[in-house]
């Protein structure tokens, strides 16, 4: 069973790091959604045979998919329901930003099943979200929580990152303990990574030398491992690089990716990948629609990859040396059919010598003093 | 039977590269190949079929033109190569030995350039008549009445006769053939006399063995004549004997005062060293041609394959590179760091890069070569003598009574305005002051002797930035002498490596040691742990430094989207340390090895 992903592609507002697919939803957008609600419509009838015993797990994502109007968001809450078996339990999360909640949107989606809510935070400073173009403030963060949890859901994710431009150590820190008090079931903390093509990266590039400070590596780790010791205090588990959780409450639907299995993307410029192929679709919305209502798969043929065995491992390891609990030895060598040891064994014996991999309860796991800098060993894989 | 034609003339083209000398080259070819394509036109089709056949490519080596001449007399123009640096000056000085002129080719605008110099004055050693041509006449920089005071000034010709000329749009291509016939003398020489024909080059043809291009001086050559090579006593039968006009064009033989090619089906290039003497071995002349010389490695470096599974390609590839390089040799060595590879010899720091670029790019190697050294000779506690031209393998101090360093005497030309520059340079690098001469109002020629050591050091790179690139050396080995030397190793998270080990003199171990083990700071990236760099003499650390532990390299989030993007940049990330050694826990960039040789001890 596959994992299922929806991309929404829209959003109140770009912020100004984000190079996700997705377009601010201004007044004149509306046919734009109904164009994307139709073509998802037909997809899910395309590739309704991919899943045919149900999925594993369900995340709406985007984009904020909060963004909707009700009507939109029950449209496309209703064609998931009826395009795919989501068996009693299985986790279903839907992502959204402050500024984009009511307790009506919150109501419907618990009465369409999802049980899971991943709200974007970032910060809790009001200077910091101004500084990477989030339209909300840090008491609109409160007041959704309040929304959510008034609503029923008992799972809540929170998003943070760290790293932001002329973020100072004592900012991070306030931003972490603010979102403490929030009782968050999950948190995920990502460090900002610069990318190219947005608004925060040419900022930063013209910017006057000394007026937007990023902190330095040094300064990162500081504060990723601030974070880290934090967390674990309070009983969250580190159970992923970037993913922190209550015992229990750890996102299945990503513990999917990280442990190789198959998923399933749907809508514009998402991924899947099912039994070693992998394709991304159209990064366009129009042309979503057009390919799908002439019954054509919505991909980018340029993008569709035949993963080699050798690629599939090398993929195997580097996500699942992400988890605490590491990569999964036995289940290697069944997917594989070779020990990791035939293929790794001089790269997994050079790390095992300076303790920065070890073999525990027959996983292989990255010591996570080394988890920012696991690229150093990741690369030995690939 | 008689003398040498007198309607020969031989001569090369002495030009700073940049100057215009290929196209200078292309040109006279093409204004004469008017006249070639009309009287050998069979001879030139059948050998570039030939060529084409074999897939032979053709080193222009020595080109034959004929010329038709204002007074009405074909003439045979024999254009020949010269290299253009100090590694080669010897190359330089056979080449010229085999021509009667040259033109002196500089570039309108930029005017003469230092290292023309040293090739002007080995032609004029050579008793060459040197014809200046002011080229680039048609830029717009151009000062052809500035550039002829220069060419007064500093090398003393008469420039008043100096043609003006553009190689790119044909100007002033008939007047330097024509001066070419009237200014520069006939060979002399007899063709009835003993042979004697001088190698100017040599090269390997996978078909016909090595070829030899010559200069018959004396005698004449032709096919089925037994020569034997006068350094060696081997003997040969001529299976070949050609000009290149530039295609290959057979001739049945070679007379006194001629240029061309021959082959005699020698299996290795060693045996045509260049500057032999080749004589007929029925009739063999009394004496070789003056300047017979072998040509010596004077600098030495291990040479390792960043993957060891290059190892036999390595090898490989120097065998083909020696085929056409005698002056080339290596031996395998193995280092605790590098593992397998060679310890080579050239004839100095370019011929060393020449064959490292060689290797690189046409042999698609990715290579780690180990600073140069020379050779030392270590007298031992045993009594014995050892030559050592690998720093690591030099025996324990306990062990050494002496060691001795090889000497160059090197003559700089330099304007003299940078008299004190360059005093300056030679006190740094322990230079012993022999003398200065002026050759012009503002031009000196000053002598030292400097040891060989410093020269692989940074010697050239410091007199080309210290005189604004206008000093030229050129310099010849002068023996031995005694110093006190140390052997300098550098450990690397406590290990030594030993292919950084370099020898250096007591006086300078402590500054070096300490700018080298900040430049290793510099070179070696943050890794996963920190990594101590020390310099030793002995026991004795000279110098610390740390390259303190990396803090960040991780990608912030991996989700189904991000996977193969996230794959394809940990691959690029792998790539690019694909150039890094590793070395114990310590991944070392190959620049490191070489760094050594860029340290400024001023700084």
């Amino acid at each position: 069973m596959p994992g299922l992903y929806v991309h929404v592609p829209f959003c109140l507002k770009k912020c100004d790091y984000c190079d996700f697919f997705s377009y601010p939803l201004t007044g004149n957008k509306v046919a734009l959604v109904d164009l994307y609600l139709t073509g998802l419509k037909a997809e899910i009838q395309l590739c309704q045979k991919d899943a045919p015993s149900g999925v594993s797990s369900l995340f709406v994502g985007g984009g904020t998919p909060t963004v909707l109007e009700l009507e939109d968001l029950a449209r496309l809450l209703q064609l998931l329901n009826q395009g795919f078996l989501l068996k009693p339990g299985v986790e279903a999360t839907l992502e959204g930003n402050p500024g984009t909640l009511s307790a009506a949107k919150l109501e419907l989606l618990r009465c369409s099943g999802i049980n899971r809510f991943s709200l974007g935070v970032q910060a809790l400073n009001d200077k910091c979200l101004k500084e990477i173009g989030r339209s909300h403030t840090s008491e609109q963060v409160g007041l959704s929580i309040q929304l959510i949890r008034a609503a029923g859901f008992d799972n809540l994710n929170l998003d943070l990152m760290f790293g932001l431009p002329n973020q100072s150590m004592l900012d991070w820190q306030q931003t972490l303990e603010q979102a403490l008090k929030f009782n968050p079931e999950h948190l995920s903390i990502y460090g900002l990574m610069l990318e190219e093509s947005t608004p925060l990266a040419r900022r930063l590039r013209s910017a006057e030398p000394g007026t937007i400070l990023l902190p330095d590596d040094e300064l990162q780790a500081r504060m990723y491992t601030w974070a880290c010791t934090r967390l674990e205090t309070l009983g969250y588990l580190h159970y992923e690089t970037a993913n922190f959780a209550l015992p229990g409450f750890e996102c299945r639907h990503n513990l999917n990716y990280w442990n190789g299995e198959d998923y399933l993307g749907i809508g514009p410029s998402a991924v899947s990948c099912l039994r070693g192929l992998r394709w991304r679709n159209i990064e366009n919305i129009k042309e979503y629609g057009c390919l799908l209502a002439k019954g054509q798969q919505p991909s980018e043929k340029s993008e569709l990859e035949s993963l080699p065995l050798r690629v599939r491992m090398a993929e195997r390891v580097i996500l699942g040396l992400r988890l605490a609990k590491g990569v999964n030895l036995g289940a290697f060598q069944k997917d594989f059919g070779l020990d990791i040891r035939d293929i790794y064994g001089e790269v997994i014996r050079k790390h095992e010598k300076t303790g920065v991999l070890f073999v525990r309860e027959g996983h292989l796991c990255l010591n996570q003093k080394y988890c920012f800098l696991a690229n150093s060993v990741l690369q030995d894989f690939v | 039977m008689g003398q040498a034609s007198q309607k020969i003339r031989n001569f090369s083209i002495i030009a700073h590269i940049d100057h215009g000398k290929s196209t200078l080259a292309d040109r006279l070819i093409e204004y004469t190949g008017a006249l070639t394509a009309r009287e050998m036109a069979s001879q030139v089709l059948d050998s570039m079929d030939l060529e084409r056949e074999r897939g032979i490519t053709i080193k222009l080596q020595a080109i034959q033109l004929h010329y038709l001449a204002k007074d009405g007399q074909v003439y045979e123009l024999n254009l020949i190569d010269t290299p253009g640096h100090v590694d080669f000056t010897y190359e330089v000085s056979r080449s010229l030995a085999a021509c009667e002129g040259a033109l002196l080719v500089v570039d309108a605008a930029q005017g003469i350039e230092a290292q023309t110099l040293a090739n002007v004055y080995l032609a004029l050693e050579n008793n060459l008549e040197i014809l200046p041509v002011i080229n680039k006449i048609d830029l717009p920089g151009a000062e052809p009445e500035r550039v002829m005071h220069e060419i007064e000034d500093v090398i003393g010709l008469d420039a008043a006769e100096a043609i003006l000329a553009s190689a790119k749009t044909g100007v002033g291509i008939q007047d330097i053939l024509e001066v070419i016939v009237q200014k520069i003398p006939p060979p002399s020489g007899e063709d009835s006399a003993p042979l004697q024909a001088l190698i100017f080059d040599s090269h390997f043809d996978a078909y016909k063995g090595a070829i030899s291009n010559v200069r018959i001086i004396e005698g004449r050559i032709a096919k089925g004549t037994q020569i034997m090579m006068m350094s060696s006593g081997k003997t040969f039968e001529v299976t070949e004997v050609g000009v290149l006009t530039p295609a290959i064009c057979l001739v049945e033989e070679l007379k006194a005062g001629q240029v061309g090619y021959i082959a005699a089906s020698i299996k290795n290039v060693r045996d045509t060293q260049v500057g032999d003497t080749i004589t007929s071995a029925q009739n063999p002349a009394l004496s070789p041609l003056p300047g017979y010389r072998k040509a010596t490695p004077m600098v030495f470096c291990g040479l390792y394959p960043v993957l060891q599974s290059d190892y036999d390609r390595l090898r490989d590839s120097l065998e083909k590179l020696h085929l056409n390089d005698a002056s080339l040799v290596f031996e395998p060595e193995t280092s605790a760091a590098l593992g397998f590879g060679f310890r080579c010899g050239f004839l100095g720091l370019l011929h060393m890069e020449i064959v490292q670029e060689r290797l690189e790019r046409e042999y698609d190697l990715n290579l780690i070569t180990t600073a140069p050294s020379v050779i030392y000779l270590v007298k031992n506690s045993q009594g014995d003598v050892l030559s050592i031209d690998n720093p690591a393998h030099l025996p324990p101090a306990v062990e050494i009574i002496a060691i001795e360093e090889p000497m160059v005497k090197a003559a700089i030309m330099v304007p003299s305005e940078y008299i004190g520059a360059i005093m300056e340079l030679n006190q740094d690098k322990r230079g012993q002051y022999l003398g200065m001469e002026y050759l012009s109002a503002n031009r000196v020629n000053i002598t030292y002797e400097v040891p060989l050591n410093e020269i692989v050091y940074d010697y050239f790179d410091q007199l080309k930035s210290r005189t604004k690139g206008y000093a030229s050396l050129d310099y010849v080995l002068s023996g031995y002498k005694e110093a006190d030397l140390v052997k300098l190793d550098i450990l690397l998270s406590g290990e030594i490596v030993d292919a950084l080990s370099f020898i250096v003199h007591k006086d300078r171990a402590q500054i070096r040691g300490r700018r080298l083990v900040e430049k290793l700071r510099r070179i070696i990236p943050r890794q996963m742990f920190e990594i101590p760099i020390q310099a030793v003499i002995g026991s004795k650390v000279i110098a610390r430094e740390t390259v303190s532990a990396l803090r960040k390299d991780v990608l912030a989030k991996c989700y189904g989207g991000d996977i193969s993007r996230k794959r394809k940049l940990l691959e690029k990330q792998k790539e690019g340390k694909k150039r890094m050694k590793q070395v114990g826990n310590v991944e070392i960039p190959q620049d490191a090895f070489m760094a050594v040789l860029q340290i400024d001890d001023k700084k």
